[in-house]
């Protein structure tokens, strides 16, 4: 079995933070909210994962595989908005409890390299 | 609170009724957000606790569930609200109220008055609003998905692990919907189901309550799908879904949450195609687009939503969160004029689902169900199991998905281990995996215990193996009931209280008692019953044995002749056991058996599909042997496949027969056959030379021996035992006599002048349209038909319409073909169908070729041509099948009929997807379009400015940039080279076409068969806009060319750029620069082929093509890499093996006009002025802009490290407008070479006016 290469992830914590960046690397920014005026999670599945790095991932990746952006081997994410980064960096490294079956696939394809 | 809550009990029949009729005539309405309702009240803690829960340890805010008990006015008002805004249905503020979400605030001991107590609020609410206005309104009481979810782990690194079982989830829900009931709830709606297992577990436990009580709830399902994959959390697909859940028998089904209704639009048009009963929408209020622009007003919800309507996608709907009443009554305005959806009929077939659905269908003439994850049938997977080393278990499973396995087994029946443990243990981690859980299970034990607690693991709709009268019909009730409430499809062994099936009369007799229990007692519907009328062997040299075989092929045509939509398997392996370790024995055993069985209806089978021989292989000497056992045909039948049986013992099977030459001693008519059938040309003129001396007249070697070779060889193409190389191959066979026999046929028509010609099975006319030169797919279909007995006119590439109609007049023909391969040909295919149409044409018309689609031959083809059909056939293995039904007397009306609704279906949902694709105004896409940072950048300069040609290239060098994966896929074996050389299934037709192409491939080398040219040119360039300008020098002052470039309006989410091709070079100021290539493999290819051609040898000439394509393309490999390496020289550190190129590692792209980056093929035109082209590298452009000779690869080099290909889809007409104008074209002009691109209609008024 061949097994695929992980992409390596660079997290930014503090606004400002520039990383040049390659024609292999994706950028994703995080919003500070999801949009909705009420408390992330409970009954808007939908909407909490505006703001959860594991899906908007897999929508990185889904999007890859579907031609709706260039693939990429490397991915910058920008936390810079968001109020508790340990929460970004407690999904990045597996220790957010999964909800859904694409934060399994996250946690293979994915792996957190380093800070910036 | 005090005041006394009488519950109103429904009569849920009553329910049923009046809900059923009432949807049937209108779109109902339910309710819309609760939280985003209660949100706005500003509730204190206080509000929360209310008296009951003053004192309590944990703060309480957030539990809206409690609010029915402690703030019951406040909930009771909004669902007044929502019903006067004009819904029919709510739902109760119960979403959370289950022991598993409840502990978070330590609230368990409350789940069953928060669900009373939730139907009670609702219902004053209903109450007053009947008595408002006298409508009806229904109380639908709502269950959540939970915070756990069954199916998967919390712990991605554990994959294994389970926060909660099936059997804690019956518990919670039990609770919850006894409370639910008791309150007087009308409906139960499972809702935002984020785990499909989840919602098994409370269905289970529905039922169990319903039974308990004697009634029958209706009951709503609404699954969530939130990503980009258009899954549930769970990871199914919508249809996978509706299959798990569907033995629920719910009123509804359907999708809530989401964001936006527009999101959801594709998935519930996915829906209401399958699901045969009522579907219920309703989406969030959606949020801010990347647009700015605000799409969760009341407004635009209700007219997102009325186009579903439009669709005809609904008969319940309703909003989730963030929406209000304001936006329940716009929608409840929005669809009253429309009609609701009708239920579609869905034909009785077996539906299983992993994570992505399987039907069987007519078509698939038997299942393979994977028989290597099972301890009993694969010693290597015992050992692994036995050694706990799941991860090399999983791999086997994996491996078997991989290499086509539709369906796999599990069974964990061995002594050594925890069966039940392990069974549970194997399919949590295969949860995980979503390459092999996309294929439905088989869940395999003799133990029930084994079998149940696998059905508690898996989310799909799964097969039960099996359940049996053994233990009498009480139990065999009793686990049926159960295999149903647990969704999955059952296997019924032919066992009963006495023993064992073994004769026809007790195979029938138990499989149509079953049958009768099944559908009658249980309900159990007859398409998922699969019947196992046991496979005993044979052979043993006990006389009573030797009528097993026959037994169970009788059985299993009289089962499935008399007991409806049944299904039939078996475990083939049994049938061989006297022969253990004789394998070649045993293979052709098995190979005979299964072609008698699934001729007589058996359509499943736990086999090793890697080791079954081709029936008409085996050597006829020992089939003969097989068959008189198998059939047992003769008293003797045993002992002569004995003797027999001895000399087969130690050979290698099949490898050992293709060098064995016994079949040199059969007839002649055998003999023919088998050459044809193995493709073997050695000696075929020698054999057809001593058939026409043998029979009366050459005609009759034609219509005798070489027809029915041929024919064997159709049938084994048709059922997939064979693949197009082989056929190709044995075509070149077939040509070889027949070119041998035309000089007699000649003579005898002189010598009695009226000798009957051949009787074809009709004359097909085949094509690649004007403008275009590809024509491998178009021969190979040719030969395939050809095998089959069809007369092939091939009139070429190039050809004009009206040489195609008059053709086809003169020689009258049956039916028309017509290939091509780039988009301007399918503009030309239109017009053909046109013309077909205007000449008063009636016969079918083919299409195929690369851009060719069935959407674009319903949509763009179809409409054209009324008179006849047009029918899309893009592979040759169907070609035959279609030719067949449309020159069919007795089917064509019926498979014209389904062509037709199959493409106004695809039509539609064509339709349907572009509705959905929302265009940019060209403004807004240039001002959104890819800046890079060019202040910060300096563009690398090449080499050499001008163009410089290339004439030396050593084919050996050429050869190790070739990319054989496409190769394959031109001769329709599919999968990725390597890997398809070790394909289970296609694996033998791939290293025999993959050595004959490296022995031709050495012969181009050694002879140098091709002299391959390649002209490269470097220009100073700068970026204008959407423009590109070409100068003749660095002074920049003089221009030389434009190349025009179109750009992206698709909208984009999150502020992705626009793309389009200009946006990688530097506007005027930062000196940047551009690159153009043409290369060909050399026009020898096409005088080479028409020599195999003139020589009867199609494989060699289709060979020869493909070949010629994939230098063409390793020319284009290797030369981009030596620009970036050399030549423009920013890429000279690369070091990549020429075998990784294919995906393309490096900085640096070679777009081609007509593809997605740039589709307008008209730039080709500068293209190859710029390179002098046709001087340069002797390739030339075709009216439509096709490359002659066809094997040649241009397009343009860009150098930005950010430069990456995309596709620019469809444009609008502004841009169509602004396009023309800067390339100084009319608009009618532009519009047809974007015809495939554009995203409206153009029409001669408004050209016109222009």
């Amino acid at each position: 079995m061949s097994r695929i290469e992980p992409i390596a992830v660079t997290l930014i914590t503090e606004p400002g933070r520039l990383l040049a960046l390659d024609g292999d690397t994706a950028l994703l920014r995080l919003p500070a909210n999801s949009g909705h005026g009420h408390e992330d999670g409970g009954q808007c599945i939908a909407c909490a994962m505006r703001t959860d790095v594991r899906a908007l991932l897999f929508d990185m990746l889904e999007g890859a595989k579907q031609g709706l952006r260039p693939a990429f081997s490397k991915v910058v994410v920008d936390a810079s908005a968001v109020k508790d980064v340990s929460v970004v960096i407690a999904a990045l490294t597996g220790k957010l409890p999964a909800q859904a079956l694409r934060d399994h696939t996250v946690a293979r394809m994915f792996y957190l390299a380093g800070a910036a | 609170m005090s005041q006394v809550n009488d519950a109103h009990i429904p009569d849920w029949n009553e329910v049923r009724a009046a809900l059923t009729k009432a949807a049937q005539e209108r779109i109902l309405i339910l309710d819309g957000a609760m939280g985003t309702m209660i949100q706005r009240e500003k509730l204190t803690e206080a509000n929360f606790r209310g008296e009951r829960f003053k004192d309590w340890t944990l703060p309480l805010q957030g539990n809206n569930d409690l609010l029915v008990i402690t703030e019951p006015q406040i909930i009771e008002d909004i669902h007044y609200q929502y019903f006067m805004a004009g819904a029919d249905i709510a739902e109760t503020n119960t979403f959370s109220a289950t022991w598993v979400a409840q502990a978070d605030y330590a609230c368990e001991s409350a789940v069953y008055d928060i669900n009373y107590q939730g139907v009670i609020v609702a219902r004053r609410a209903a109450k007053r609003a009947e008595a408002e206005d006298g409508r009806r309104r229904f109380v639908a009481g709502a269950l959540g998905p939970t915070n756990k979810t069954s199916s998967m782990s919390t712990d991605v690194t554990s994959p294994g692990f389970r926060s909660i079982t099936f059997d804690q989830l019956v518990d919670a829900y039990g609770e919850a919907i006894r409370g639910l009931l008791d309150g007087g709830a009308d409906l139960l709606l499972f809702e935002t189901i984020t785990d499909t297992l989840n919602t098994k577990a409370g269905i289970f436990a529905a039922q169990r309550i319903f039974e308990e009580r004697g009634i029958d709830v209706p009951i709503m399902i609404s699954g969530t799908i939130t990503d980009l994959s258009g899954r549930t959390l769970s990871g199914q697909t919508p249809t996978a879904f509706w299959y798990s859940l569907r033995h629920a028998n719910p009123i509804t089904i359907g999708l809530n949450c989401a964001l936006g209704a527009n999101a959801m639009r594709a998935h519930l048009g996915e829906l209401s195609d399958v699901a045969d009963t009522f579907i219920c929408a309703y989406p969030n209020a959606g949020l801010p687009n990347a647009f700015g622009q605000y799409d969760e007003s009341p407004e635009f919800m209700a007219e997102q939503i009325e186009s579903f309507a439009e669709a005809g996608y609904l008969n319940i709907v309703g909003g989730c969160c963030g929406s209000t009443p304001d936006h329940i009554r716009a929608i409840a305005q929005a669809v009253a004029k429309h009609k609701p959806r009708v239920i579609p009929e869905i034909e009785k077939m077996l539906r299983l689902s992993g994570l992505e659905p399987f039907t069987l269908t007519k078509d698939i003439p038997f299942v393979n169900i994977g028989e290597r994850t099972n301890v009993t049938g694969s010693a290597r997977f015992r050992k692994l199991i036995t050694a706990g080393d799941y991860a090399a278990a999983l791999d086997v499973a994996r491996d078997q998905v991989a290499a086509g396995a539709q369906v796999i087994d599990i069974n964990m029946d061995e002594g050594l281990i925890d069966s039940k443990q392990v069974m549970i243990d194997f399919l949590n981690l295969l949860a995980a995996e979503p390459d092999i859980a996309k294929v439905p299970l088989m869940i395999d034990s003799s133990k029930w215990d084994v079998i149940e607690a696998g059905l508690k693991c898996v989310q799909g709709k799964a097969l039960v193996n099996s359940i049996s009268m053994k233990e009498g019909e009480e139990s065999f009730l009793h686990y049926a009931r159960l295999v149903r409430s647990y969704g999955a499809a059952v296997v019924v062994m032919a066992f009963d209280e006495q023993g064992q099936a073994d004769t026809l009369e007790r195979k029938v007799e138990i499989c149509t008692r079953a049958y009768k229990l099944l559908t009658e007692d249980v309900g159990f519907p007859p398409e998922d019953i699969v019947f196992d009328p046991n496979v005993f062997a044979v052979a043993t040299g006990i006389e009573e044995h030797n009528g097993y075989g026959v037994a169970f092929i009788e059985a299993t045509k009289i089962i499935t002749e008399t007991l409806p939509h049944v299904h039939i398997s078996g475990g083939i392996s049994n049938l061989s056991f006297s022969f253990r370790g004789n394998e070649p024995v045993r293979e052709a055993m098995h190979a005979v058996f299964l072609y008698y069985a699934i001729q007589n209806g058996m359509d499943m089978g736990i086999v090793n599909a890697g080791q079954l021989a081709v029936y008409e292989s085996i050597d006829k000497e020992l089939r003969d042997a097989c068959e008189d056992v198998i059939l047992n045909r003769r008293d003797d039948g045993t002992d002569r496949l004995l003797v027999l049986a001895e000399r087969y013992r130690g050979t290698a099977g099949k490898e050992a027969a293709a060098k064995d030459l016994r079949w040199r001693e059969k007839s002649v008519e055998e003999r023919i056959a088998h050459a044809l059938v193995n493709g073997i040309t050695e000696f075929i003129d020698a054999d057809t030379e001593e058939a026409r001396l043998k029979l009366p007249r050459p005609l009759h070697v034609i219509e005798g021996p070489l027809m029915s070779g041929m024919s064997i060889v159709g049938d084994l193409f048709g059922s997939g035992k064979m693949f197009l190389p082989q056929v190709v191959k044995s075509a070149r066979v077939m040509k070889q006599a027949v070119a041998l026999l035309l000089p007699y046929m000649e003579a005898e028509k002189n010598a009695d002048g009226n000798a009957t010609g051949r009787q074809s099975a009709g004359k097909v006319l085949m094509a690649t349209v004007k403008g275009d030169v590809h024509d491998i797919g178009k021969n190979i279909v040719g030969v395939v038909l050809s095998c089959n007995n069809y007369e092939i006119i091939d009139l070429g590439v190039m050809v004009p319409t009206a040489k195609i109609l008059a053709t086809a007049r003169e020689l009258n023909v049956d039916i028309i073909g017509l290939s091509g391969l780039i988009t301007p040909s399918l503009d030309e295919m239109v017009h053909v169908a046109a013309e077909m149409e205007r000449e008063g044409f009636d016969i079918p018309l083919l299409i195929g070729g690369a851009t060719t689609s069935r959407v674009h031959t319903a949509v763009k083809i179809h409409p054209r041509y009324s008179a006849g059909q047009a029918v899309h056939v893009n592979d040759a293995s169907r070609a035959v099948g279609v030719v067949g039904n449309l020159l069919s007397k007795d089917n064509k009306v019926s498979f014209i009929a389904d062509i037709r609704a199959e493409y106004a279906k695809a039509a539609a949902a064509h339709e349907r997807a572009e509705h959905d694709k929302k265009r940019v105004p060209l403004t807004v896409a240039r001002a959104n379009s890819f800046k890079p940072d060019w202040a910060g950048y300096t563009p690398p300069k090449p080499s050499f400015l001008g163009t410089k040609v290339f004439d030396d290239v050593d084919l050996g060098d050429l050869a190790k940039y070739i990319d054989w994966t496409p190769f394959f896929q031109t001769w329709e074996l599919k999968g990725r080279y390597p890997a398809i050389l070790q394909d289970e299934r296609q694996g033998e037709a791939a290293r025999q076409l993959f050595a004959d192409a490296q022995a031709m491939l050495k012969q181009i080398i050694d002879e140098k068969w091709f002299k391959p040219l390649a002209v490269v040119g470097f220009w100073p360039a700068n970026a204008v806009g959407d423009d590109i300008r070409l100068f003749k020098d660095e002074g920049r002052a003089e221009e030389i060319a434009t190349l025009f470039t179109l750009r992206q309006q698709l909208s984009k989410r999150d502020g992705k750029p626009h793309m389009a091709l200009s946006d990688f070079v530097a506007p005027a100021g930062t000196p940047d620069y551009m690159g153009a290539f043409v290369v060909t493999a050399g026009l020898e290819e096409v005088a080479i082929a028409d020599r195999f051609e003139a020589a009867n040898d199609d494989y060699s000439s289709i060979l020869v093509k493909a070949l010629a394509d994939r230098f063409a393309e390793a020319y284009a490999e290797m030369m981009h890499e030596r620009v970036r390496k050399e030549y423009w020289g920013y890429g000279a550190e690369e070091s990549f093996a020429p075998d990784e190129l294919s995906g393309e590692p490096y900085r640096g792209i070679r777009p081609a006009p007509g593809y997605p980056a740039q589709p307008d093929h008209t730039e080709k035109t500068t293209l190859f002025r710029l390179l002098d082209a046709e001087k340069n590298a002797g390739v030339t452009l075709t009216e439509s802009y096709a490359m002659w000779p066809g094997s040649s690869v241009s397009g343009v080099y860009f150098s930005h490290p950010e430069a990456y290909y995309f596709g620019v889809a469809k444009v609008e007409r502004d841009q169509v407008i602004d396009y023309a104008q800067r390339k100084n074209m009319t608009l009618a002009e532009v519009e047809r070479w974007l015809g495939p691109i554009l995203n409206y209609i153009p029409t001669a008024a408004i050209v016109a006016a222009e």
